[in-house]
C-alpha cells in the first residue's frame, strides 16, 4: 500500500490490456501453438517485458525464421504421428567465448536422433553447436500433456527461456484430452508455470554465460518475476500474438459458460513449486506427465480426485477438469425475484414449481432448478461503503450489469462471474515490488448466451 | 441508480427476517443474521431464537500486535471476533462500540470457524480500520477458500467483487453442502494482508456424524467426510494451520516503510500462529499489554491431546505466502483421508487413501490425516509434528523452535 501511485499506473496498464482482449476478440478457446508433425526450431535471443517495465534477456526457441519466444512454441500433434523436430543454433551471446550448444529433451517421449542430422552428444542428448543443427524423432505414442526443454547446461538454459509445451491429441478426436469419455471437454487453456531470477539475465546479457560461473546465482536462486504461459500479470491477460510483446506471443484469459467443462493443462516449466488455486470450484486432476490417472487401460479417470489447488511440481504436467455451475448458492445466480430479470429453469418461470422429475439444470442454461427464484439472501452495503473491483459489473447477478460510480469497473462488459486463477504462494503475485501481477490470471464464465470466441 | 436498485432489493428482501426490522437504508455498521433483533450475531438475548440449521459470525478486520515465540513483538494485520456485541439494540445505550472492540483485536490465527454441513453461515465482516497506519484505508474481504461453485460477490476476491471500507460491514451467505477443510483469508492485496496475518481455518463437519459406524471392531460417530462406512471415523479432531511471517516485512509495515515484496522470506515457521514452544501452550499467549491495549490476540494452541487407542483428525491447511512446507510426525503414521475438503476417492469410489509421514502442502493446500494412538500408549507419550523443512525449526535465529508441535497421551 506504500506505493500507491505505482500501483494506480498498473490498473491503468492492466485496464487498457484487458479493453484489448476483451473486445478484439483475441481469446480463443483452442490453444495457440504450431500444428503438424515436422517442426523447424531455432534457439535465438530475444527480450521479454515485464509489467514492472523491466526488460530482460532470453533465450528462446522460435518457429523456423521466427522471433525467439518465452514460452517456445507449443507443439501440438497427433497420437500416433511420427514427430520431427530439427534445432537450428543461431544463438548469439556477449563477450569472446563462442555460443553455447543447445538441445531438446521431451519427457515421456522415446527420442531418437536422425543418422542424418546426429549433432553432438551431450550429457543428456545430442546437442546442435553453433550456426548447426539437430534432428530429434519420436513417435507419440502416447495423448496427454507434455514440456520440452533444454538438455544442455539446464539450470542456466531452461531460466533463459529454452522450454515449451507439446500437446498430444488423442485419437479420439481434438475435444478430448485422452482416449475416453470422460476427458471430453468444452474449452481447453495452457497454463505454462514459470519463474525468473533477473540477476542471472543481467549477467549473461552483459558478460556472457560463461561468467555465470563466477556467480552463486544458480545455486542460490531467488526469482523475483513469475509467469503464465510466459508472461506477467496483468500482461497474462492482454491479447494473445500483442505487437507490444513480440516475444511472448502466448498470453491466458480463461472463459466458459456455465455447464462447460474446461481442460486445464498446466506444466511446471521452471524449477520452483507452485500451488495453483483456481477460485470458483474444485477441479479433478485427471491424469500427470502425460498418464491417465486409471487402474487398468480403459477404465478411464477412476483414481482421479478433486483439489481447490493444484500443486504444480518442477517438469511435471497436470491435466485438470473445472465444471462450474452455481449449484448449490441457495440463491437464484439471475436474479429470480429481481423484476428486471425474468428467466425460466425448465420452462418454468420464478414461482412456478418445477415438474416431478424435470432435470436438475435447465439443458440450455444449466442454470440449477431447485434454486430457481430463491431470493438473495442478504443486504449489500450501500456504495460510499464499498471499494469495487475491476472486474465487477455492479450486480450480483451472472450476465447482469448495475450501475456503480464513475470509474469503477469496466473490465467485465458482459456482467460475468469472474475468478482469480493464480499462484497461492502469493508472494508470487508480485512484478519485483509491485503489486498485483505475477502468476496470475482471471477466469471468465460468461452467462448463456454470451459468446466466447 | 445503483443505490436506488439496492434499495428496492433490500425492500424486497429485508422481510426476510435476515434483519428483522433492521436498518437497511443507515448503512455503516450492519451485523445481519435471521433471528437475531439486536444485531450480537448471536441468540443470547431474550426472544431470540436461532433458526434451524443456521450460524451467524461477526468478525471485525483490522490490525494488532502478536507476539513470536522468542518473544519478538510483530505488528500484524488480522481478524477479530466479533461475535455476541449487540450492535442494534432496543436501546441503544446497550449496544457495544464494535469499532472501539475492534481496534487493535486483531488476532492470530484468525478465529477458527466451525460449520456443518447443511448450515447457511451468515459471516459479517466489520472493517474497524488499522490504528497503527492511520494512512492506509484498506479495505477488507473474508475468502472463504476453496467454497464449491462458489458465486462472485461472495467470493471475497476485490478484483472480481466488492470489498468492504472502514467503518461498515458487508455480510457474506454460505449454504454449506461440501464438508472438508476449508481455509479463510483476506484477499485485498493478498500478498501483503496474508503475509500480515489475515488467515484462519475453517471446516465443515459432515452430515454423517451423529450417525454410528463400526469400522475395525471400533465405533465412531464422528467423520471426517461422508464415507458411508465409518472409515474416515475419529475420537477427537485439530485444525492444524501452517503460516509463516517475514518479520522485516511486518516491521517495514509498522514503521511505513515501502514493504519488500521481492526480498519477501519468511523468519518464523508456525502451526496456528505460534513457534514452538507456545505451539504447546494450551492457552491463550498473554495480552501484549500497552502495546495492544491489553487485548488477548493469540488464542489458539496448536497442542494436540488424545487418549490411548483415539483417532486423532489432522486438518492441516496452509496458508503461508513464500513457500511450500511439509509436515513430518515421529512414531505414528498418518492416514490421509481428504485432500483439499474432499474425501479421498476416485468417481468411482476407488479408495485413495494413504499412509506417510508426511506431507508437503503449498498455499492454500489441505489435507485431513488420522492418526491412531496406540492402544498401549501410555500417559505423558509425546509424538512430535513438525517441519522436515528443518532450517525452520526455528524462531528467527533462536533454534529449537518454529513449526513444531506435540500429540500428547492423556
Amino acid at each position: 500500500m506504500n506505493i500507491r501511485i505505482v500501483k494506480s499506473t498498473m490498473l491503468i496498464a492492466a485496464f487498457g490490456a484487458m479493453f484489448l482482449a476483451l473486445f478484439t476478440n483475441g481469446a480463443r478457446a483452442a490453444i495457440d501453438g504450431i500444428s503438424g508433425s515436422s517442426f523447424n526450431l531455432a534457439v535465438r535471443t530475444g527480450q521479454i517485458s515485464t509489467p514492472d517495465g523491466g526488460s530482460l534477456l532470453m533465450w528462446g526457441y522460435a518457429d523456423g525464421a521466427g522471433l525467439a519466444q518465452y514460452p517456445g512454441p507449443t507443439l501440438i500433434v497427433n497420437q500416433g504421428d511420427t514427430i520431427i523436430v530439427t534445432l537450428t543454433n543461431n544463438l548469439t551471446v556477449a563477450g569472446a567465448a563462442p555460443p553455447p550448444n543447445v538441445s531438446i529433451v521431451f519427457p515421456g517421449q522415446q527420442v531418437s536422433i536422425a543418422a542424418a542430422d546426429p549433432g553432438v552428444l551431450g550429457s543428456l542428448t545430442s546437442e546442435a553447436t553453433p550456426g548447426a543443427t539437430v534432428t530429434y524423432e519420436f513417435t507419440a505414442t502416447n495423448a496427454g500433456t507434455y514440456t520440452y526443454y533444454s538438455g544442455t547446461d539446464s539450470a542456466l538454459q531452461v531460466e533463459m527461456g529454452l522450454m515449451g509445451a507439446l500437446i498430444v491429441r488423442p485419437t479420439a478426436g481434438v475435444d478430448h484430452a485422452y482416449n475416453h469419455q470422460d476427458t471430453q471437454f468444452d474449452r481447453e487453456y495452457l497454463f505454462l508455470l514459470s519463474e525468473m531470477d533477473a540477476r542471472i539475465h543481467e549477467e549473461v546479457e552483459f558478460f556472457g554465460p560463461g561468467s555465470i560461473a563466477a556467480t552463486d546465482y544458480i545455486a542460490n536462486y531467488f526469482s523475483v518475476l513469475w509467469f503464465i504461459n510466459g508472461r506477467a500479470a496483468p500482461d497474462t491477460m492482454a491479447e494473445a500474438n500483442l505487437a507490444l510483446l513480440p516475444h511472448q506471443p502466448y498470453n491466458i484469459l480463461p472463459k466458459m459458460h456455465p455447464g462447460e467443462r474446461l481442460l486445464m493443462r498446466i506444466i511446471g516449466g521452471g524449477r520452483q513449486m507452485h500451488p495453483f488455486h483456481h477460485h470458483g470450484n474444485h477441479a479433478r486432476i485427471i491424469a500427470l506427465d502425460g498418464r491417465l490417472l486409471e487402474s487398468a487401460p480403459g477404465l478411464g479417470p477412476d483414481l482421479s480426485h478433486e483439489v481447490f489447488t493444484v500443486p504444480s511440481h518442477p517438469g511435471t504436467t497436470t491435466d485438470a477438469i473445472f465444471e462450474w455451475t452455481g449449484k448449490g448458492l441457495e440463491w437464484d445466480i439471475y436474479g429470480g425475484t429481481d423484476v428486471d430479470r425474468p428467466h425460466d429453469c425448465n420452462g418454468k418461470a420464478v414461482g412456478v414449481a418445477q415438474d416431478p422429475g424435470a432435470p436438475e439444470f435447465d439443458p440450455v442454461t444449466h442454470e440449477y432448478c431447485a434454486d430457481h427464484g430463491k431470493p438473495f439472501p442478504v443486504i449489500m452495503p450501500q456504495q460510499p461503503d464499498l471499494t469495487f473491483g475491476g472486474f465487477f459489473g455492479g450486480s450480483p447477478y451472472l450476465g447482469s450489469l448495475d450501475a456503480l460510480p464513475p470509474g469503477e469497473g469496466g473490465l467485465n462488459p458482459n456482467g460475468g462471474f469472474t475468478y482469480m486463477w493464480h499462484s497461492h504462494n502469493e508472494k508470487e503475485l508480485a512484478n519485483y515490488d509491485i503489486f498485483p501481477g505475477g502468476m496470475m490470471t482471471m477466469l471468465f464464465i460468461e452467462a448463456p448466451g454470451v459468446t466466447i470466441p | 441508480m445503483r443505490t436506488i436498485k439496492y434499495l428496492f432489493i433490500a425492500a424486497l428482501f429485508g422481510g426476510l427476517a435476515v434483519n428483522g426490522g433492521g436498518h437497511p437504508a443507515s448503512a455503516g455498521i450492519l451485523v445481519q443474521c435471521p433471528g437475531d433483533t439486536d444485531g450480537s450475531a448471536d441468540w443470547a438475548t431474550a426472544g431470540e431464537t436461532q433458526p434451524p440449521n443456521t450460524k451467524c459470525i461477526h468478525l471485525g478486520a483490522g490490525d494488532g500486535y502478536v507476539t513470536m515465540a522468542d518473544g519478538k513483538v510483530q505488528y500484524m494485520f488480522g481478524f477479530s471476533d466479533l461475535t455476541g456485541l449487540p450492535t442494534r439494540s432496543a436501546d441503544p445505550n446497550n449496544d457495544a462500540d464494535v469499532m472501539a472492540e475492534g481496534t487493535l483485536a486483531a488476532a492470530f490465527p484468525a478465529p477458527p470457524i466451525v460449520l456443518d454441513e447443511g448450515d447457511e453461515l451468515y459471516l459479517t465482516l466489520t472493517n474497524v480500520g488499522m490504528m497503527i497506519r492511520p494512512d492506509l484505508f484498506d479495505p477488507h474481504t473474508v475468502h472463504f477458500h476453496g467454497y464449491p461453485e462458489s458465486s462472485n460477490i461472495f467470493d471475497g476476491l476485490p478484483d472480481s467483487a466488492i470489498s468492504i471500507n472502514m467503518g461498515a460491514s458487508l455480510t457474506y451467505y454460505y449454504k454449506l453442502n461440501d464438508p472438508g477443510t476449508y481455509m479463510y483469508h483476506c484477499h485485498v492485496e493478498a500478498t501483503e494482508h496474508m503475509q500480515m496475518g489475515m488467515l484462519g481455518s475453517l471446516y465443515v463437519r459432515p452430515a454423517q456424524d451423529g450417525t454410528s459406524f463400526v469400522y475395525n471392531a471400533k465405533t465412531y460417530t464422528k467423520f471426517a467426510y461422508n464415507d458411508g462406512d465409518g472409515s474416515t471415523g475419529y475420537d477427537v479432531d485439530y485444525p492444524l494451520q501452517i503460516s509463516s511471517f517475514d518479520s522485516a516485512f511486518h516491521d517495514a509495515s509498522e514503521s511505513t516503510q515501502p514493504l519488500p515484496f521481492a526480498l519477501m522470506e519468511d523468519n518464523y515457521a508456525m502451526l496456528n500462529g505460534r513457534g514452538y514452544p507456545d505451539t504447546i501452550n494450551p492457552d491463550p499467549l498473554p495480552a501484549q499489554d500497552p502495546t495492544n491495549g491489553g487485548k488477548v490476540t493469540q488464542f489458539e494452541s496448536a497442542l494436540i491431546t488424545a487418549s490411548a487407542g483415539q483417532k486423532v483428525l489432522l486438518r492441516i491447511s496452509n496458508l503461508n505466502v513464500t513457500r511450500n512446507y511439509t509436515l513430518g510426525i515421529l512414531g505414528l503414521p498418518m492416514q490421509v483421508v481428504g485432500k483439499d475438503a474432499k474425501l479421498l476417492r476416485g468417481p468411482s469410489g476407488i479408495n485413495l487413501y494413504y499412509n506417510t509421514n508426511s506431507i508437503t502442502l503449498g498455499g492454500g493446500e489441505s489435507v485431513d490425516a488420522i492418526v491412531e494412538v496406540p492402544a498401549d500408549a501410555t500417559t505423558g507419550t509425546k509424538y512430535f509434528i513438525y517441519t522436515t523443512n528443518l532450517n525452520y525449526l526455528s524462531n528467527d535465529a533462536e533454534q529449537f523452535g518454529g513449526m513444531m508441535t506435540e500429540i500428547v497421551v492423556n
